[in-house]
């Protein structure tokens, strides 16, 4: 069938291409000097990561990957939420815990 | 393959690059700023019109199914979540950076934001009369 042959390599070099992408992001990851950064980083990846499960369900004709995809989506989002007000939350509490004076500073913008 | 089928692939296939170039752009836009509220300004756009431009191409191959369905929702879902994540990384990055006002002017109240902007408003208008009379 030459439909199979027209849309088998075009998903493959897609794929090729958003996994070389997905390196360089793992690379402003680990080189990221602030925790923000590495969240920022993250997040992209999670947004390539779906792009790549969507082309797979598509390629492998196996339609609840894309489940997957969604609630991969929904796990992401909620990892960047904890992970920053958990991190809000350490550094408010070492800030307190090395300087009482100055603590309330961190308090008017967070 | 006839006609109908090789327009479907055509316009897909037009709509999955755009979502490449995005993705390329975004990680440019992250590489080429030099710090992390400026970088989130790259990011973002990815998480919206990247994805959805990539997922609309690979709807317009899938065809009218419940697995384009779930593809539009996954679109929705980020067009919520994307600002949200946005926003609390930005509040992260404000709560724990002790040297913000070294990357960018920082105001004690709106109210000054507003008034300085009024200001450069009036200002701007005052420069084009000139320029016009």
């Amino acid at each position: 069938m030459g439909k199979e042959a027209l849309y088998h390599p075009f998903f493959i070099i897609l794929l090729i291409l958003l996994s070389v992408m997905l390196l360089i992001c793992l690379i402003r990851a680990v080189k990221g000097p602030r925790v923000a950064d590495r969240l920022v980083a993250v997040n992209m990846m999670g947004t390539m990561v779906m792009v790549m499960i969507s082309i797979l369900a598509l390629l492998l004709k196996e339609g609840y990957l894309v489940d997957i995809c969604l609630i991969y989506a929904m796990i992401s989002f909620l990892a960047v939420v904890v992970i920053s007000k958990v991190y809000i939350g350490i550094y408010e509490e070492r800030h307190h815990s090395l300087e009482n004076g100055e603590g309330g500073n961190t308090d008017e913008r967070g | 393959m006839n006609a109908v089928e090789w327009i479907r692939f055509l316009i897909g296939s037009v709509f999955l690059v755009i979502g490449m170039v995005i993705f390329f752009t975004e990680l440019f836009g992250v590489f080429h700023f030099k710090y992390v509220l400026n970088r989130m300004h790259a990011a973002a756009m990815g998480d919206t019109l990247g994805i959805s431009s990539c997922l609309l191409g690979l709807m317009i191959f899938s065809g009218l199914n419940f697995t384009t369905l779930k593809m539009f929702l996954i679109v929705v879902f980020l067009w919520f979540a994307s600002p949200v994540s946005s926003h609390v990384l930005s509040r992260l990055e404000a709560a724990t950076n002790e040297h913000l006002s070294n990357h960018c002017e920082l105001y004690e109240d709106v109210t000054l934001l507003e008034r300085e902007l009024a200001a450069r408003r009036t200002e701007n208008t005052m420069e084009k009369e000139a320029d016009l009379s």
